[in-house]
Parts: structure tokens; C-alpha cells; sequence
């Protein structure tokens, strides 16, 4: 990259189930202040611009874009929303620093969820009104269809599926923040209610509210302020047609192009060698077998052996999902990415606890948008400014 | 922490809101002709005339190469289960009294299909690559909707 740019603080409010004792704005007020603190900044003399990460359905309000500067110490300075997953807002605080516009950026994504008291009616209104509403369909039937053909293509299993849950809310159990972590097994998860099958109740991740903001900064901002600035390598996204009828089913194109765009930025030829740690989209269980298999690790197919093998156990050889994914930490809608983000800097930090994985240096983040999207993000941070050749 | 936290149940208190939302949706120049099409009995599709693919749902546009689509192609009824899906909750998340069907047919020429649902099959018997055939509401009940095909069924 022609400027370097590093996140330089990260902060969080919540996560749990409900969060009832405050509203939206004081989740991102709180998260907010941690992350100030963190890096050492006062938003209302030190960041030049804000960027939230926000769609007005699940907000409940109109341009909820108006409703964000206060809280954030972003009122009279630049602000914009981004309809979109928080990887998606991070993307573009990176470009307004890579530009010369400014010098440090926030962005910030949260999920209200426990607000919502018609998650359903909302996913519906995300499908088409014409050829698939009028269906009256379950939006997470869509998940089920996509679940089934990608086994059917692949050979991955259900059992596969449910292992990827009994890594993932297992892993949550090293992680404070995570609302769902629990010592369950993979039988667990096949004996649980069938929802749409081979999809489980098991197999999807509970909602939970929570708020992040990450500080980035340019690289001569990044290393007066921060002891470990964790640096952005590369990062990509895309998007496929909308219309499930015309998509791929097996392979989710959208993290392939992401991927690559990211890769190459970073210079990364072989994804399995040269990251250490991987955070994925696993708000279906199946998700995370299709996105570390889009990333380029292995094969379409192959996860499911690695996942055997325990390479991507926290102490495996390519840990996935060491803070538990949202299968552990919870469904923070636009935040998912964010909080994937937020893992991959606490880990490069050395900062994780009881979590930690030892020799990170490269981490990924990927998002999904998630139902009935075909579109998300992929961002590589690592705790140097270069990948280390192998 | 820098917020000073309730944690007395009876002091949290919520305001309660909905949002009156009622659009119509317009059917467009690629819907009018396919939901037509559909109320004489007849799927539709659109040809592209650089990559040659026929798309169903159609539009007026290739989502692969952007070239404007004129020709408009009568696809068959029929094709097979490219995924399929046990239903076991409705559209609020509640359980159903009888599993349900999902699939998504790939139809016979085209590149893409229909999501719809499954009749005259028991679970246990379908199958990724089952032939299936539309089956049409009667005439006079079919209002220009994509529930003017009742189901798809498997192919005697």
C-alpha cells in the first residue's frame, strides 16, 4: 500500500443476549470510550472522521446515519454510514487515509438485536418482494437449500457441520465476551431440532447486541501513538447477483474475489502457509467449512478432513475461529465483521488471554452480509508491516 | 466502566414502536412479461445474445455481460432438484404441523430456475437430481403471481 495504515485501538460494549439496561447510543458510547482510550486519542481533537456501519431496518429508524455523531465525539466533523457489514466500513476508513484525506479514521458497527421484536418479518423483507415473499418462506430456508447442495458437492458432512459448533461455542468458553460459549458436543448439534434441513437449530448462530469501534491511523500517527499498532496488508470485497436462482451454490464466489483482491495486496501466494489465524463468517455452521475453503486454504471439500486433522483447533497448525465465531460470541448483525476484526488485533496483539494462539503474526477476517446476501469482505492485518516470506 | 449500569429489572423500561411500511412493488418490464407469462402457463426467460445464457427469473439485462436482453424465450416446466430442503417452521420461526418442502428446480434450458415448493412427494423420497414438472394452478384461479404454479412434482 502507498501509505501504510494501522488500527491503532479497539473497544467493545456488550456482548450478551440483551442488553436492557442501555439504549443503542450508550453501546456505542461505551465501546467508543474504550477505543479512544486504547489508542490514546480524544475523538473531538484527534480523529478526522467517522464512519458507522448501519442499516435502517434493523435500527428501527429512518436515516439512521443522523443518529450516530453524538455519541461517538463525531458531531460537526466529517461522518458517513455505510449500509453495510462493519468490514465494510473499515475498508473504507483504510481508503480515506491511503487517499491523504486524513489522518485518523473510526469506524464503528453495532447490533441492537434485542430491540428487534420482528427479526423474521425483517429477514423477510430482505427477499425478493415478487418471486420469493410471496413463497412465505422462512428466510433461513434459504440456508438450508445452500447448506444442502454445498454437502452435496463437496462431501462435507452434517457431522462436519456440527463439529465446526462444538469447536466454535467450545472455543467461546476462553472468551468473556462471547454469549453462547458452552461445552457441548457435535452430537449435540445433530440430536438438536431440525429447522430446515440438514440445517439444525444448533447450526445457527443466537443473536446477541454488542457494539465495536477500531481507531485507525496513518503510519507516522500509528507509531507515535500505539506500542503495537497492528498493520492492514491487504483487504477486498465483492459482490454476487442477489438473485439466489442465478448464483453459485456450492462456492461463495463473493470470498474467492474478496480473498484474491486482499491477497494480492498483501502479496500472500500461499494462504495456508503464510496466515496464522483465521476468522470467518460461521453464523450457519456450514458457512465456515464453505469460507475457509473460498479463502484458499484447501480445496472445496477438504475442510472437513483438516477440521478432523484439528488444524483449525486453537492449538492447531491454522486456527479458525479462536474466539469462538458467532457460533460462540453471538450474531451481532453489521458488527460480524467488526468483532471478527477486533479478534484478529487482540490475537496479533498478543493481547487474547486465556485464548491466545501463540506465533500470530498474519490474521484474516472475513465477513458475510448473510441472509439473502451473496456479498462481504476479507481484511489482512498482521503485526508487521510486511508478510514474512516463508 | 464509563457507563453508570442499572441492574434493578423493574427500573429498565422500553418504549414500544412499529413501523407502518406497505409498498407496492413494481413488476418492470422483465416482471409484467414473466408474471403474463406465468397466468397462461408458461415460464419465460431472457437470452443474451453475447453469452447466449437464458435467464429465469429473467431481466432486461445479462448480470454477467450488461448487455441489454430483447429475446425472450418460452422455457419447459420442468427440471430437476438442484437442492431441496425439509421445512419444519413457518415464516415467523414457529413450528410447522407438517414438514414442508422447499427446493430450487433448475429448469430445463436455462440458466437458473424457480424456488418453490414440492407436492405429491414424501420426504424421504427426494433426492438432488429428481426430475420434477410444474403444477399449475387452474386457469381461472391464476392471478399473475408465482403461486399460479401450486408445486412441482416428481416426473412419472
Amino acid at each position: 500500500m502507498e501509505r501504510r495504515v494501522a488500527v491503532i485501538g479497539v473497544g467493545w460494549s456488550g456482548f450478551a443476549p440483551q442488553t436492557a439496561d442501555v439504549s443503542y447510543k450508550e453501546l456505542m458510547f461505551e465501546a467508543a470510550t474504550r477505543a479512544y482510550d486504547d489508542a490514546g486519542v480524544d475523538p473531538r481533537r484527534d480523529v478526522d472522521s467517522f464512519i458507522t456501519c448501519a442499516e435502517d431496518y434493523w435500527e428501527g429508524f429512518s436515516i439512521f446515519d443522523e443518529f450516530v455523531p453524538d455519541q461517538l465525539g463525531a458531531v460537526l466533523k466529517p461522518t458517513c454510514t455505510v449500509s453495510g457489514d462493519g468490514l465494510h466500513g473499515l475498508v473504507n476508513a483504510v481508503m480515506q487515509i491511503e487517499s491523504g484525506l486524513f489522518d485518523v479514521v473510526v469506524v464503528e458497527a453495532h447490533s441492537k438485536a434485542s430491540d428487534i421484536l420482528t427479526y423474521e418479518g425483517l429477514l423477510k423483507f430482505a427477499m425478493d418482494p415478487i418471486f420469493t415473499r410471496p413463497l412465505g418462506w422462512h428466510p433461513y430456508a434459504l440456508a438450508g437449500l445452500e447448506m444442502a447442495r454445498y454437502l452435496y458437492d463437496t462431501g462435507n458432512t452434517e457431522e462436519h457441520c456440527a463439529m465446526v459448533v462444538e469447536k466454535n461455542r467450545r472455543n467461546a468458553l476462553a472468551n468473556s465476551l462471547a454469549s453462547y460459549a458452552a461445552d457441548l458436543t457435535a452430537d449435540d448439534v445433530m440430536d438438536s431440532r431440525p429447522l430446515f434441513e440438514p440445517l439444525k437449530e444448533l447450526d445457527v448462530a443466537g443473536l446477541a447486541d454488542g457494539c465495536v469501534v477500531m481507531v485507525l491511523a496513518a503510519e507516522e500517527v500509528a507509531e507515535k501513538l500505539a506500542d503495537k499498532p497492528v498493520w492492514v496488508l491487504g483487504m477486498g470485497w465483492a459482490n454476487e447477483t442477489i438473485s439466489p436462482e442465478l448464483r453459485d451454490w456450492c462456492r461463495p464466489v463473493y470470498a474467492e474475489i474478496a480473498a484474491d483482491m486482499a491477497y494480492a495486496m498483501a502479496g500472500i501466494k500461499n494462504p495456508a502457509k503464510e496466515i496464522d489465524l483465521l476468522e470467518v463468517d460461521d453464523r450457519f455452521s456450514y458457512k465456515e467449512l464453505q469460507h475457509v475453503e473460498a479463502l484458499g486454504v484447501c480445496d472445496y471439500g477438504e475442510a472437513s478432513r483438516l477440521l478432523e486433522d484439528g488444524v483449525f483447533d486453537r492449538d492447531g497448525d491454522l486456527p479458525v475461529n479462536p474466539s469462538g465465531g458467532s457460533l460462540g460470541v453471538g450474531n451481532l448483525l453489521e458488527a460480524s465483521g467488526l468483532f471478527r476484526a477486533m479478534e484478529v488485533v487482540l490475537q496479533l496483539r498478543g493481547e487474547a488471554g486465556r485464548r491466545q494462539v501463540q506465533d500470530v503474526e498474519v490474521g484474516v477476517a472475513q465477513s458475510w452480509r448473510g441472509l439473502p446476501t451473496a456479498s462481504g469482505a476479507v481484511v489482512i492485518f498482521g503485526s508487521e508491516k510486511e508478510v514474512k516470506k516463508p | 466502566m464509563s457507563v453508570e449500569r442499572s441492574r434493578l429489572p423493574d427500573e429498565i423500561k422500553h418504549w414500544y414502536g412499529d413501523m407502518i411500511c406497505d409498498y407496492t412493488y413494481t413488476l418492470g418490464i422483465a416482471g409484467e412479461k414473466f408474471f403474463t407469462g406465468l397466468k397462461e402457463g408458461r415460464i419465460l426467460g431472457t437470452r443474451c445474445p453475447r453469452c447466449g445464457a437464458v435467464w429465469v427469473p429473467p431481466s432486461i439485462y445479462c448480470p454477467d455481460c450488461f448487455e441489454e436482453l430483447t429475446e425472450w424465450v418460452e422455457v419447459p416446466d420442468e427440471g430437476i432438484v438442484f437442492s431441496f430442503t425439509i421445512a419444519h417452521a413457518g415464516p415467523d420461526g414457529k413450528p410447522l404441523q407438517e414438514p414442508e418442502i422447499y427446493a430450487f428446480i433448475l429448469l430445463d434450458g436455462a440458466d437458473g430456475g424457480l424456488l418453490h415448493k414440492l407436492g405429491e412427494v414424501r420426504p424421504e423420497e427426494v433426492y438432488i437430481g429428481m426430475r420434477v414438472k410444474a403444477v399449475w394452478a387452474p386457469e381461472a384461479e391464476r392471478k399473475g403471481a408465482i403461486t399460479d404454479i401450486r408445486y412441482f412434482k416428481p416426473v412419472e
